[in-house]
């Protein structure tokens, strides 16, 4: 029986017509309805950035309604960078407006002869002229369109210049900093000639059955401001595990050379607090307000978060902290993943240290590590796909191939998708969920945090190990991956805050069944949510498959495989990533 | 009234959700009588209810369906109301709402004013008697929202200016 089955606006960009349907059956909400569109719907083989590439953007039932940091919109399509199965989260304040607008799922297909944006005011839906907005970056085109439409509060999920110029790491970002940001959805966007997406909704989200609906968010609310984060992350947001990260010897300093960083205390959450964060900012609904409004010389904008800040410091060798979160706000203007941008330059850093490549290659910009040159113009060229741009903007995989087998070893990818800011060698749950995830290298599918508290309790509650609360431990790992993976799939079909829901654990399947059965005033079980996420990642795997994926790519690139961590505290460790795919199959149930 | 701490407001939009909750037993900014600017480019939140203004201008009302309570709030008579939207287009700080053919005023929740005590930051609180002018906003164009926007965009000149004067989060 369906859980919940939701509306679904049906939109042709070659004929310009839009049509209304239901979401699958079969499903819970963004993430189940995007992926099983995509496995029956997508021929295989097609070019992702052709007009049969399909787009899916969803939210889930939760969304609009009383419970917090249910914000969460998810872009899905094949991906640009991967050549598999390409999906991507955003928070703020679309997807609620989305829900509002009696719209659960919209699915985009063909590609226009020229460039449009969708408009939605509940029931009417236009697409429109985009012509005068070609070319703006994320912040100007918002802002044109709420000039224009003479409406500020409208809802805009736009592409920048990155995402019309076919980057392939290209993002959809809606309040202009709140980025779907891996695997190129915004390039699928630009593919289609869509250059943003406009809400306006006003249609209430009601519980059916009020009492329990109440009950579950009044748990959950008290969950939350009860949890030991709770402080530090409204105050640092992700910024606060830098330092963790370091205490572990994890962080990726000059792209993996080092887990050390002599000026962590110049570059860290506390510093970015202290010296250029002005404000703290919220999602729709939420309490936590993680996020931060930077006021910089070089602009204004909301972010970083430690993505982007290891990202343009550490993983580059770069101590000023100001020019950091300079480009961090030109690289959600400009519309490119910040943590594929940050791989990039990093690489080519490390590429030029080996001497793979020199400055020449580079359309002679200065790649020293911690480079000012490189980091304030490399993210434009990409954007622009001028000069060397072009080929950086195929992503890290493609741009290698040319630059030689040398070049090729030092990558930091898998499947095509760079890797978060952290040393995977030394995070054994999160060093597979890299290597075995639906979306390529990526932590964020579902974070498997407990291996980094040491809550062995929780741990053998949660995946039946209490080996599994220790991060350099492989025992159990395989289950608490698929744990994480399901929990990553129930946060990303609900569709609530993964910082939240994962990264404090705050989440659970007999919490969503409470809500969900609250919210639609029927019995609805923990176990029908977990088969349902189960079913999922089937679904994704059999579209992976199909699209030719090997289980030899289920690994980490070699770097991390036959080199110990060279210092700090996890120094010396390797990964046996072999036994560790082998153990997650077998709670799969995979022989392949 | 009820007042926003233009410096201490995030944006989450916890009031709304609680007025509409309150009011309908269900969540959309349409159902809620405060609603939060959000002037993104600049950084800038704010909250916006009815200031219970010196000027009154909501009170164009042909159909006298519109009072005044003893705390400075708007009452509506919905039985004289006539949906013109005359209330709407008047109030200078595009704090009128309307929803299932009725204008929404600031009730002050029987009393209980909610959006004060549950928002998460203390940006708002509730200021008997006070009525401040609205006067240099007679001029205020557009709709609901922008009105709204300008409103804000206005108050947060002075968090602007200490911004750029190296004023951070903890000073």
């Amino acid at each position: 029986m369906s859980i919940y089955q939701g509306n679904c606006l049906r939109v042709d960009l070659t004929g310009h017509e839009v049509g209304r349907g239901k979401t699958p059956d079969n499903g819970i909400g963004a993430r189940t309805w995007n992926s099983v569109t995509l496995l029956r719907e997508l021929e295989p083989g097609i070019d992702p950035l052709g007009p049969d590439n399909i787009l899916c953007i969803g939210v889930g039932p939760l969304v609009g309604s009383k419970m917090i940091a249910t914000c969460r919109f998810i872009a899905s399509a094949k991906s640009p960078l991967t050549g598999y199965l390409g999906d991507s989260g955003a928070r703020g304040f679309f997807a609620a407006e989305m829900r509002w607008s009696g719209h659960d799922q919209i699915v985009f297909t063909g590609a226009s002869d020229r460039w449009v944006y969708l408009f939605i005011d509940n029931d009417r839906v236009e697409i429109r002229d985009a012509s005068h907005l070609v070319g703006m970056d994320i912040t100007q085109t918002t802002v044109a369109l709420h000039d224009e439409l003479r409406d500020p509060d409208l809802q805009v999920a736009a592409i920048g210049p990155a995402g019309e110029n076919l980057v392939r790491y290209s993002i959809i970002s809606c309040n202009l900093a709140r980025a779907a940001g891996r695997t190129g959805m915004g390039a699928v966007m630009g593919s289609k000639k869509l250059k943003a997406i406009v809400i306006h909704g006003d249609r209430p989200v009601k519980p059916a059955d009020p009492e329990r609906f109440e009950k579950a968010c009044a748990q959950f609310h008290s969950d939350l401001v009860g949890h030991k984060d709770f402080e530090p992350r409204r105050r640092y947001g992700t910024t606060m595990i830098m330092d963790r990260l370091a205490e572990m010897g994890v962080l990726p300093a000059f792209h993996y050379r080092s887990t050390q960083f002599e000026n962590l205390d110049k570059v860290n959450g506390i510093a970015l607090r202290r010296d250029h964060i002005v404000k703290e900012k919220s999602c729709y609904n939420c309490n936590v307000h993680c996020s931060r409004y930077n006021y910089t010389h070089y602009g204004e904008g909301e972010g970083p978060e430690y993505e982007a800040l290891a990202a343009y410091t550490v993983k580059c060798g770069n101590s000023d902290l100001e020019l950091a979160v300079g480009v961090s706000n030109a690289v959600n203007r400009l519309g490119i993943d910040c943590i594929t941008t940050g791989e990039v330059i990093a690489w080519l850093m490390e590429c030029r240290h080996e001497g793979v490549i020199s400055d020449a290659d580079i359309d002679g910009i200065d790649l020293s590590w911690g480079s000012r040159d490189a980091l304030l113009r490399l993210p434009e060229l990409i954007a622009r796909r001028e000069g060397i741009g072009d080929l950086l903007a195929q992503g890290t995989k493609r741009a290698a191939e040319t630059f030689g087998p040398e070049a090729q070893k030092l990558t930091a990818e898998v499947k095509g998708l760079e890797l978060f800011s952290a040393d995977p060698r030394g995070i054994k749950g999160y060093a597979l969920m890299n290597a075995i995830n639906s979306r390529g290298g990526d932590h964020y599918r579902g974070e498997p945090m407990i291996e980094l508290t040491g809550d062995e309790d929780r741990a053998m509650r949660r995946v039946g190990y209490r080996e599994a609360a220790h991060r350099l431990e492989e025992t159990g790992k395989g289950a608490l991956v698929n744990y994480a993976e399901h929990l990553g799939i129930l946060s990303d079909s609900m569709t609530i805050c993964k910082n939240i829901s994962n990264c404090m654990d705050l989440v659970d399947f007999d919490l969503a069944a409470e809500a969900y059965s609250g919210l639609l005033g029927r019995e609805i079980t923990h176990r029908e949510m977990w088969d349902a996420c189960s079913h999922v990642s089937q679904v994704e795997r059999d579209f992976n498959l199909r699209e030719g994926l090997h289980t030899e790519e289920d690994t980490l690139p070699a770097r991390f495989l036959d080199q110990p961590i060279p210092d700090g505290p996890s120094q010396g460790t390797t990964i046996d990533i072999d036994r560790l795919v082998s153990d997650y199959y077998k709670e799969k149930g995979w022989d392949r | 009234m009820v007042h926003c701490d233009v410096n201490i407001c995030v944006g989450c939009k916890t009031c709304e959700v609680t007025c509409s909750s309150f009011h309908f037993g269900a969540v959309s900014p349409a159902l809620s009588r405060i609603r939060v600017a959000k002037l993104e480019e600049i950084g800038i939140d704010m909250a916006v209810a009815c200031l219970s203004c010196l000027e009154k201008s909501c009170l164009v009302c042909p159909t006298d369906a519109l009072s005044v309570g003893e705390k400075g709030e708007i009452i509506l008579d919905a039985e004289l109301c006539n949906a013109c939207e005359l209330c709407i287009d008047a109030c200078r700080v595009g704090a009128v709402g309307f929803y299932d053919g009725l204008p929404l005023f600031c009730d002050l929740c029987e009393g209980a004013i909610l959006c004060v005590s549950t928002c998460p930051r203390g940006a708002l609180s509730y200021r008997e008697g006070e009525e401040i002018s609205l006067e240099a906003f007679q001029q205020s164009e557009g709709g609901a929202s922008q009105r709204r926007a300008l409103y804000a965009d206005v108050q947060a000149e002075p968090v602007r200016e200490g911004w750029q004067n190296g004023v951070r989060v903890d000073s």
